[in-house]
């Protein structure tokens, strides 16, 4: 049994951080109508941001150096990617250009680290593991579960409590009447891709230490974060809040408890939830709600 | 947006994040280098193909495959058997879908005399039957399926590396010797992992181990191996064995430590676990990890160290085993050529059967009757030596 809570507990932890790389990729699609494969890649370039600035046995200083380079290198690339991507109103072709993308960055990134996996230290002082139930369990992912509550918070309160979040809602429920408002609407939306990217960005220097860095880990990571904002809904915030603590939980505890079906357990928990929820459970009806 | 629209847009996504991953895989094309074009009818020179992973995850082995092969040619001003080489390389890609079509263009379009190289079993087993027919020879420098040089064993087809159970077979005896209780055995879920863990769980229950238990976790896809580290603990298993390659043996000898098993439980596996970038990425966590391989930069011979010296001044990294692999498939080509009466598939494979020992930084080798790799294979201990972790020699294993 404690062994199983160990398990929720690590689920916890992958939950946080699915849910800081799903956010991004469930409110441009939401918000904005665009559909950015190349989300995965954004992810990937925080984790290599990670690689370069922390060296094994760092402190915590260039752990948080790198966050916020990851999350300024993200937004970069977000703002980059609102504004090609406004070009076309098609979803293929925002699918193909943003696939490009996410091609040249993860070659671009493969030419400059190698194809080479790299591990990232976890910052010195949260490095070690405490006991968690008779288990040793790492201190860096109770750190990130800690994290995936105060995101989820800050996030339900910017989007429901702020002018801005209100501006954001109505931006999306009716672009052309807030434009008439005197508001610079494309300016709301790149800001809104921009920080999702930087968000997935940052979720790739926290990923860091459990996840690594190597060429390939974009597919797999935005993947996962497709079938998260499936499962939770498009465009909403509880949504892939709910979908990446699902999922978080299928992967551990499923694992745990059915080890023999551990690859197809997330697809299964996909296919449920679309056979009885085809729009995903908690979707965004008119506007967004956090 | 209605909930319709969503939902058929979000099985859009789905679909196209699919397609993407698998684009993403077929993608690489052919690289040719050397390839001077001007027709093969030189007999002086002689025509190699060189096919190895330059694209995907295998990448990093197949990097060290050819730095490997190229440092033999280079120490030989370029010529085997006496001849200059023409190195036709190829980019054998993640599986059969590249690997295949790659390996036939540089027969049927680039004339090659042999083909050097592979990585991928499924890669090798494919090629297999187009090899035989087409009778040219195929030097497996690395794929690992038993059946290669076992079931579908080809006159066209020699491996200078290992096969997967041997390696682990290896290791049993010496586990069964130095633990008392049981022996949880974890794998990648695919042939090699089932292969590695045959392998070793013969020659550990023959010599009297006792098996713990036993878990495949899914290839490719495992990330987080803590549901089964703790299934291990739970077990309460004396040691494990693991069979992992590249980021998954990354990812588990790392949370082998970071969950507290490391130290209490020791961790054996055979070398891949702790070869080359992934003991590089895995640093101070893999210390103490024992495995068993036919290679070790560590191995205290004067062909080795000369080896590793040249190695590294041409690549600026020390060798890994798959650079080894590489390198004495160019010496037994040399050695074959050399001894030849022509170009042909046949008199090259009579050749091959006449190589006798090789002379390699691994030690003594040479081809048994099935064409395989007839070798040492070492006890190896990670430890750290002036800040960075490498595969210390304990001893020979048999």
């Amino acid at each position: 049994m404690a062994t199983h809570l160990v398990s929720v507990l690590n689920g916890l932890a992958m939950g946080s951080l699915l849910f800081a790389i799903a956010l991004g990729l469930s409110l441009v699609f939401g918000m904005m109508d665009v559909l950015n494969l190349a989300h995965g890649a954004v992810y990937l370039v925080g984790a290599y941001v990670a690689v370069a600035l922390v060296s094994d046995g760092a402190g915590v200083a260039p752990f948080v150096l790198a966050v916020l380079a990851a999350a300024v290198a993200g937004a970069v690339l977000g703002g980059l990617l609102a504004s090609l991507t406004r070009a076309t109103p098609h979803h293929l072709d925002q699918a193909l250009l943003t696939l490009g993308v996410a091609l040249v960055v993860g070659e671009g990134l493969s030419l400059v680290f190698g194809n080479d996996v790299h591990s990232i230290a976890a910052p010195e002082p949260v490095a070690g593991g405490v006991t968690v139930l008779g288990e040793t369990y790492p201190v860096y992912r109770l750190l990130v579960i800690g994290f995936g509550a105060v995101l989820a918070v800050a996030v339900y309160v910017l989007v429901e409590r702020s002018p801005l979040g209100s501006l954001i809602r109505a931006t999306v429920a009716d672009r052309a009447m807030v434009a008439a408002l005197g508001v610079n609407t494309g300016r709301v939306l790149v800001g809104v891709f921009a920080a999702g990217a930087a968000l997935a960005a940052v979720g790739g220097v926290l990923a860091g230490p459990i996840l690594g860095a190597q060429p390939g880990l974009d597919e797999k990571v935005l993947l996962l974060a497709l079938v998260v904002v499936v499962i939770g809904g498009l465009g909403s915030v509880r949504g892939a809040l709910l979908g990446a603590v699902l999922i978080g939980q299928v992967q551990a505890l499923g694992t745990a408890l059915l080890p023999e079906y551990a690859s197809f357990l997330v697809f299964a928990a996909m296919a449920l939830v679309l056979l009885l929820r085809p729009a995903g459970l908690l979707p965004a009806r008119s506007g967004v709600h956090a | 947006m209605g909930a319709v629209s969503l939902v058929s847009l979000t099985r859009t996504l789905a679909g196209l994040a699919l397609g993407a991953l698998a684009l993403s895989g077929c993608g690489s094309s052919l690289d040719e280098s050397g390839g001077s074009g001007s027709g093969g009818a030189r007999s002086e020179k002689v025509r190699i193909g060189l096919l190895v992973p330059l694209s995907g995850v295998y990448a990093p082995i197949g990097e060290d495959m050819k730095a490997g092969f190229e440092l033999y040619l280079d120490q030989h001003d370029g010529k085997l058997g006496g001849r200059e080489v023409d190195l036709v390389t190829a980019d054998e890609g993640e599986g059969p879908q590249t690997g295949v079509p790659a390996a036939q263009k540089l027969v049927d379009q680039n004339q090659v005399t042999a083909v050097a190289g592979v990585v991928n079993s499924a890669t090798a087993l494919g090629l297999r039957d187009f090899f035989h027919e087409s009778k040219k020879p195929l030097l497996i420098a690395n794929a690992g399926a038993d059946d290669i040089t076992g079931a579908r064993k080809s006159a066209y087809v020699w491996r200078t590396s290992f096969s997967n159970g041997d390696v682990s077979a290896a290791l049993g005896p010496a586990v069964a010797k130095e633990v008392k209780g049981g022996v949880y055995l974890v794998a990648a879920d695919y042939a090699a992992g089932k292969e590695m863990v045959a392998g070793f769980r013969k020659t550990f229950e023959a010599a009297g181990g006792k098996v713990a238990g036993e878990k495949y976790t899914p290839f490719g896809k495992t990330q987080d191996f803590q549901p089964y580290l703790s299934a291990i603990r739970e077990s309460g298993a004396d040691a494990v064995f693991a069979f992992y390659a590249g980021a998954e043996a990354v990812n588990f000898v790392k949370q082998y430590k970071q969950f507290g098993l490391a130290g209490k439980t020791p961790l054996y596996g055979t070398g891949f676990l702790t070869e080359g970038g992934a003991l590089a990425a895995q640093g101070a966590a893999a210390v103490g990890v024992k495995t068993s391989l036919h290679y070790s930069t560590e191995l205290d011979t004067p062909v080795n160290k000369e080896f590793v010296a040249a190695y590294e001044k041409a690549a600026k990294k020390p060798p890994t085993v798959y650079a080894v692999q590489g390198y004495d498939t160019a010496a037994v080509l040399d050695k074959a050529l050399a001894g030849a009466g022509g170009d042909g598939g046949d008199a090259l494979v009579e050749a091959l059967g006449k190589v006798g020992s090789v002379d390699s930084p691994r030690g003594p080798w040479k081809f048994d009757a099935d064409h395989n790799a007839e070798q040492t294979y070492y006890l190896r201990e990670v430890e750290t030596s002036g800040g960075t972790a490498v595969n210390a020699v304990v001893g020979e294993l048999e």
